[in-house]
């Protein structure tokens, strides 16, 4: 497999995140980059990948092309099941989703995820700075299904100390059985994939740890442009640049359109 | 055990919710009437609104349209995920906060996925100018279900941890049968819902096509309910299959047939996403962000919702080559023999 000279920094998300998820898993599927990963999966090594959206579709084969909204009509056609937003929720809370995957704007050494606002809270709540979309269903998501895979574009400001807001729930503090006692369901955060590399969570302190830099990062680049210590694993590799191939699928065959992986 | 918010009611309270369905007139009659009327009649100042569709999703267009030219005060807006409903009717704001006023939201997500974030919303929440409450799309859509199931509450496994609990009026607290803690939403009960379906009878029985969003819900919890359809069929047609029915009649005030009524957004089987239009809204609202006037989204509502009599007049304005194509796009996701 030849490797691909001009991939772009999503379309190199796009390739990690497709190759976390597993055959014949059920996923939970957020709007965006989630969505080209799993129809990229689909068409790969995942060819049995169940991807659930939270308009209510369960399965869909997404053979009319891409979905630009979690409710799209390209979800449904297909699909084995489609009712509403409490029938998939439902799903999820009683252990249907093996694997969600959510983007945000901000995150924590602990995973927890912010996409509701900028500025100060509970202070600044209802006058906030920049105000974000909101959960949608990502903190359910996290709250709910098994594991969590997370994509954040890698930023110092993004990847804080300290969040302004914490949306969605993952490892929280990180001490021990923090979701349980919190009375949370599912394993919390299980990676994460920026724009600079692939990070997992260190098992006793629920800490973000470096895995894969990506090519033309090193530890040092990425600790650099992180607002909080990373743990670095012992194996850390570098992760195998996308092929031509996957990266002409993502661009002729999943999003020909540039919907949600644009071309700069 | 954890108290949270003070709480207090923002639409009916479970009783009062109760009492409104005890006293309505439950006959199935004939409602069809003007869209016009029907928001005159059925939407007050102050009311909790409940907004049907999800995201740009058989939102009901046509009647956040109407309300606009109709102006309405202090508005609570309650849904899970919503793009274009709550755009206009902020934008109305945007322009003249004499006419139209929105006090406050309770919702879960207020953007438009891949078309971007809403400027309406950074626009009134930035200045402070409504009253926030955030939930999850799971906890809005629980809480009209616990409307509709005519509870007062409903446990479910979120929010917990971060910051919604704080931002909202659940509870957390210990579960009696496992001792875990578990999160206690109370029931949204609005004083109207406003629902854009795929088909209809003139008594109010409804189908849907596609995600059923949380449109059954919103419109069993709430005192009243507005639809507008795609397609006003017979009752025989709608009642050859019963179990399809997805909204039954006496939950329903108002049917009004309105051909793309959620339109620039999708409905399913009838017509895909305008991009374009969707971008040209935000785009006349954006600058307002930057704190230039509100002329440019003046001109807009001025072109197609003040300088319009009705919906139809808001269509004409697009070619029929664009309403064509955005109809082929859908005929693509849903292919069917003519």
């Amino acid at each position: 497999m030849t490797a691909s000279t001009d991939y772009t920094a999503q379309e190199i998300i796009v390739v990690a995140g497709a190759k976390i998820l597993e055959n014949n898993k059920i996923v939970f599927v957020g709007t965006g980059l989630p969505m080209v990963a799993a129809l990229l999966a689909k068409r790969t090594h995942a060819p049995g990948l169940i991807p659930v959206f939270e308009a209510g579709a369960v399965g869909p084969p997404l053979e009319v092309g891409l979905p630009i909204s979690v409710g799209d009509s390209k979800t449904i056609t297909g699909a084995c099941y489609a009712k509403g937003l409490n029938a998939a929720f439902e799903m999820t809370q009683r252990g249907f989703a093996d694997f969600d995957f959510i983007g945000g704007a901000e995150v924590d050494m602990y995973g927890n995820l912010n996409s509701t606002m900028i500025g100060d809270f509970p202070g600044g709540y209802q006058t906030p700075k920049v105000r974000l979309p909101g959960s949608g269903g990502a903190s359910d998501m996290a709250a709910s299904c098994e594991r969590t895979i997370l994509i954040v574009p890698h930023d110092k400001r993004k990847f804080s100390e300290k969040l302004q807001y914490v949306t969605s729930p993952g490892h929280l503090d990180g001490s021990p059985n923090a979701r349980f006692k919190a009375g949370m369901q599912g394993k919390g955060p299980y990676r994460v994939i920026t724009t600079k590399g692939i990070f997992d969570f260190e098992e006793e302190s629920k800490r973000m740890r470096l895995i894969h830099t990506f090519p033309g990062e090193t530890v040092e680049s990425i600790q650099a442009n992180t607002g909080f210590e990373l743990l670095v694993a012992d194996n850390v590799s570098e992760f195998t640049a996308p092929t031509q191939e996957e990266v002409r699928m993502i661009r002729e065959d999943i999003d020909p359109n540039g919907a949600f992986v644009k071309r700069a | 055990m954890e108290n949270n918010a003070e709480m207090y009611w923002t639409g009916l309270s479970p009783d009062e919710a109760r009492e409104a369905l005890v006293n309505k007139d439950k006959s199935m009659r004939d409602k069809r009437m003007s869209l016009k009327e029907a928001v005159d009649k059925f939407i007050k100042d102050g009311d909790n609104v409940g907004v049907g569709g999800f995201v740009n999703i058989r939102q009901p267009i046509a009647i956040t349209h109407e309300m606009v030219r109709h102006g309405f005060k202090d508005l609570t807006l309650s849904w899970q995920s919503a793009g274009l409903g709550p755009d206009y009717l902020a934008g109305a704001m945007m322009v003249d906060d004499s006419h139209f006023s929105i006090k406050r939201v309770e919702i879960a997500y207020w953007a438009h996925e891949s078309f971007g974030l809403s400027p309406m919303f950074r626009y009134l929440a930035e200045r402070g100018k409504i009253e926030l409450e955030d939930w999850s799309n799971y906890n809005m859509s629980a809480r009209f279900k616990a409307g509709s199931m005519g509870l007062p509450f409903i446990p479910t496994r979120g929010p917990m941890a971060g910051d919604i609990p704080s931002s909202c009026r659940t509870k957390i607290m210990d579960c009696p049968f496992t001792g875990r803690p578990i999160a206690l939403l109370p029931a949204s009960n609005p004083d109207v819902a406003i629902i854009h379906v795929n088909a209809a009878d003139k008594y109010g029985n409804c189908i849907i096509r596609g995600t059923d969003c949380t449109c059954a819900e919103i419109a069993m919890a709430s005192a009243r309910t507005i639809i507008t359809c795609e397609q006003l069929v017979s009752h025989e047609l709608i009642t050859s299959s019963p179990k399809e029915v997805g909204i039954p009649f006496p939950a329903v005030d108002a049917v009004v047939e309105v051909p793309y009524g959620a339109y620039p957004g999708l409905c399913r089987r009838h017509y895909y996403f305008n991009g374009d239009h969707i971008r040209e809204l935000h785009a006349a609202a954006a600058v307002m962000c930057k704190g230039e006037p509100a002329d440019k989204l003046k001109a807009y509502y001025d072109k197609y919702i003040f300088g319009v009599e009705s919906f139809e007049g808001f269509l004409e304005q697009f070619p029929l080559s664009k309403l064509l194509a955005d109809q082929k796009a859908e005929a693509y996701n849903c292919e069917r023999l003519a």
